[in-house]
This record gives structure tokens, sequence and C-alpha cells, in this order.
């Protein structure tokens, strides 16, 4: 299987060329390309529509597109990945994020940017939903321990229970645990501070550069 | 005064403005007070005041802002904030005499919110009340429904005239407009199906009908390719669709062009079948239109 075939991949996926891009992705597998390596070079593109969001050449409409054609080559590749672990290929094991909307609001649909762009992007998402309660944080995280917990509110009610939140992390003697990343509405770094949480972000790429911020993962531009 | 087919609260009295921003920052009165005399001789029937994340920490801003507004224009005021306090000290703020006995709006109450309709007995005030979230044995639910949207605004105008002796004019229903980019759910056709079904229903004739048009086309360019205003095509669109069925009032920038589309326009056509598309397809033709 060529580099060539694979290059011709992110350029396709990056470039919104859908049912282009998804066609030569059954092919590469069909024909036996490591599954692990094509989610690779899906994050690639990734970054390249992440950059193209941020320079205001793609918008949400592009995003969106762009993790709808990730969902399918996900859900090609990933029942193979088995099979190619088995046959030798390592793949690291993945970083997980908790991510919930705080209590007292429902606001949903950030969140579930945030969390299809980063299970798109490798992650490991455990979604709480919305309206979640700061014990159902703690039992998650206790649970799972991951490496980033995400709080999402949209209503200004939101920051509070932001900050409630994050001091029952504290109470519960788990903060120093993980890092958390707020988002959502107007989040901004006077609410941070207020929340007491490590990072914010404005959008979903920025979630995505935060977590790989933290977790010391990688990211190539292509 | 160009003639509108809704009634227009003026939202840009909001840091989620990337232009307005700055006055929140650094607390310019001025510069929110210019913003406040644009709107309204641009033709707001009422200015929203949103203070959002300064509000946090400044607990006094949003009474500030509603003095300092008030100085400048006598359009009545839309006081947005989930918190009873702020509602409070903002009704006591207001100057009635001043916005010419027009009532300000509380905005907004919802089902898990009940207490704050109390404040109806002690102010003269208009009420918005949103449709989009119940109580359900006591836990908070959103509702992804035409039908759920429609019984929550029956049941919330029901309990403002008996429990508060609410006119029908005074109560506004906020019927949530969510983002079209962003719509997994289909609920943009849910809210359009909801202005049906509460505009046809009899029982809750004369109350006003609402919703947050910007957010239908936010995060989309104000332009496509060659230069047609796809922001404001696709908030007219969703007037063209809603107006006639019931919606009366957008909180909105009153300095668009919001008109209703000739029904063989052709964004208009396109509009209505993004709506039935499965989501893919949806995409793909935003994405289109975006670079036509």
């Amino acid at each position: 299987m060529s580099d060539a075939e694979g290059q011709r991949l992110v350029t396709l996926l990056a470039d919104m060329q859908e049912a282009e891009a998804l066609e030569l992705a059954r092919r590469m597998l069909d024909a036996g390309f490591d599954p692990v390596k094509l989610l690779g070079l899906c994050r690639e593109a990734m970054a390249i529509v992440g950059a193209r969001y941020e320079a205001q050449e793609y918008f949400l409409t592009e995003l969106m597109l762009a993790g709808e054609m990730l969902t399918e080559i996900g859900a090609m590749a990933k029942p193979l990945i088995g099979q190619a672990r088995d046959a030798g290929t390592a793949a690291a094991a993945p970083v997980k994020v908790v991510i919930g909307t705080v209590h007292g609001d429902l606001h949903d649909i950030g969140k579930n940017i945030v969390t299809f762009m980063l299970d798109i992007n490798g992650y490991e998402v455990v979604d709480l939903g919305v309206n979640v309660p700061s014990k159902a944080f703690i039992d998650a995280v206790r649970e799972h321990h991951p490496a980033v917990v995400g709080l999402s509110g949209f209503l200004t009610l939101a920051f509070d229970a932001m900050k409630d939140t994050i001091d029952a992390f504290r109470t519960a003697g788990v903060r120093e645990d993980f890092r958390v990343m707020i988002g959502g509405g107007q989040v901004d770094e006077r609410v941070m501070k207020f929340a007491g949480a490590d990072g914010f972000g404005q959008n979903a790429v920025e979630a995505v550069s935060l977590c790989d911020g933290w977790t010391g993962r990688a990211r190539h531009a292509g | 005064m160009i003639a509108r087919p809704v009634t227009v609260i003026g939202e840009r009295i909001n840091p989620g403005f990337r232009s307005v921003e700055p006055f929140f920052a650094g607390r310019d009165f001025a510069g929110l007070q210019a913003l406040a005399r644009r709107q309204a001789e641009a033709g707001a029937a009422w200015l929203n005041i949103n203070a959002s994340q300064y509000a946090q920490r400044d607990p006094g801003l949003m009474v500030d802002i509603v003095r300092a507004v008030q100085q400048v224009v006598d359009t009545p005021l839309s006081l947005d904030s989930p918190d009873p306090q702020v509602q409070q000290a903002c009704l006591q703020a207001c100057d009635a005499v001043r916005a010419g006995g027009r009532k300000p709006i509380i905005n907004s109450l919802t089902e898990a919110r009940w207490p704050m309709a109390a404040l109806l007995d002690r102010h003269p005030a208009k009420i918005m009340i949103m449709a989009s979230e119940r109580l359900q044995g006591g836990e908070l639910v959103r509702n992804t429904t035409a039908v759920e949207v429609h019984e929550t605004a029956r049941r919330l105008v029901q309990r403002l005239t008996a429990e508060h002796g609410v006119a029908r004019d005074d109560i506004i229903v906020d019927i949530a407009i969510t983002n079209l980019a962003a719509d997994t759910e289909g609920l943009v056709p849910v809210a359009i199906e909801s202005v049906r079904l509460i505009g046809g229903d009899a029982d809750l004739a004369g109350v006003h009908l609402c919703g947050g048009l910007s957010n239908i086309s936010q995060d989309l360019p104000a332009r496509t390719r060659s230069g047609v205003m796809l922001k404001d095509a696709i908030e007219n669109a969703f007037l063209t669709l809603t107006v006639p069925a019931g919606l009366d009032m957008v909180i909105g920038t009153p300095w668009k062009p919001y008109r209703l589309l000739a029904a063989d326009d052709p964004l208009l056509q396109e509009f209505r079948e993004i709506l039935l598309c499965p989501r893919r397809e949806a995409l793909r033709r935003i994405i289109r239109l975006q670079r036509s």
C-alpha cells in the first residue's frame, strides 16, 4: 500500500470530498491497510480541518461533516483493530476524558461537538450527559481515571455549577488527579479562574488542543 | 422605518458578540450606551441586556447597565438573567416612566425556576417563558419534540394565568431556535412545528411567540463566495416558515433586513429541503450554499 494513497486520503478528507474519501478508506482497509495507521491519517486530516476552521476558511458545517466522515471511517476501521493488534501491531491505550454539562444546564450541542471531536481524535470519551450532579462526576472519575475532565455549560448559572463541581473534586480529594477544562457559551479566562479550572476552550478545536497539550500528544498538521 | 414581519428585541448588549465583549471587559458604559442608541434607532422594540459571564464577578453590573442604557434611550428592556435576585434588582432599577409605561421583559422563566414568577406579583412586567425544557418527576428534561414544547407552553401559560393572573399579551413563549449546522437532533424542524402547534392552539391565543433567531445561522459565513448574504437568507427563510404560523417576535439584530421570502425564492426551497434531508446530505447542501 503506497504512502501516496494515504496522502490522497488525507487530502480528500481535508477537502470534504466525502464520497471519494469514504470509498478510498474502504478500499484501503479491504486491501489490508493497517486500520490504526488509517485512523492516524484521519487525525492528520482533522488537524488540517481544524487549522482551516481557525483560519475561518472552514465553518462549523465543515467541522461537522468531517466528524461525520470520520465516524463512518472509524466504524469501518475499529472492528479491524482488534485483529490487527492480535497480529502484533501496537496501539497505544487511549487517553480518557470524562465530559458532561454541569447541573442546572441542559445545553448539549457544544458538549456533543467536543465529545465527537475528541473521539475522532483518538480519545476515549465518557459522556455523562446533561444536568450532571457533582457526585456523578466524582463517581465517574473514580471509575474511569481520566486524564482530563470537561465541564460544559451555556447558562451563566452554569459558571456557579462549574465552580461547585470543581470544589467538590477538591473536597473528594481527586482534584489533582486530572486537568479540568471548561467550555460552552461564553467561558473565558475570568470564568476559568472563578471556577478553578485549568483551561477553557471557545470551540471544539481548542478543546482538542488543550487535551493534546496536557497529555503530550504530538499533532501533525500534515 | 422599514416594515418588519416581526417585533425585534435587540440582542446586541451581550458579551457573546466579539465586537461587544471589549465594552464589558473595559466596563465601557459609553460603548454600551452607543449600542443601545443604535439598536433603538434601528427600531428595536425592547433591548435585551445580557451580561453573561461578567455578571458572575459583578452582581451589580446588570443594574448598572440598566441605568446607563435608560439614560440614553426610552426603549423598554428585556432583562436576560436566570438569577431571581438579579431580576429583582433590575426590575427595581427600571424606570417605567422613562420607558413610557412600556413594561420590561423578565427573560426568562422556566418550569425549574418557577419561583421567579412571583416577581410578576410585585413588578409590572412581561415574561418570557422557555418552552424547551420541563420538569418531570423533579428532574430537568429537555424537550425534543414539538408536542413536548407545546405541552410545556400550555402548562406554563395556564399556571401564569391561574397563579399570577398574567394577561396573555404579557406572555412571550421562547420556542428555542437552535443552530442549523450543529442540529444533529432535528431541533430546527421541531422549532418550526412548535410554532405551528402553539400558534394554532386557540387556548393560547394572544400569547406571543419568540425565538433567538441569530442562533440558527451562528458560525456560518455571513456571505456565500459570490456575495449572497447567507446568514440573513437562512434567518429570513426561517421567518418565512414561522411568521405565518404565529411567530411574532425575535431576539435579533434590529438593523438586519428581516423579511419574508417569496414562495418561489430558491433559497427558501433549499432551506425546506435541507430541513428534510438526512444529516450528512444537509451538511453537504449547506456547504454547497456557502461555496456558491
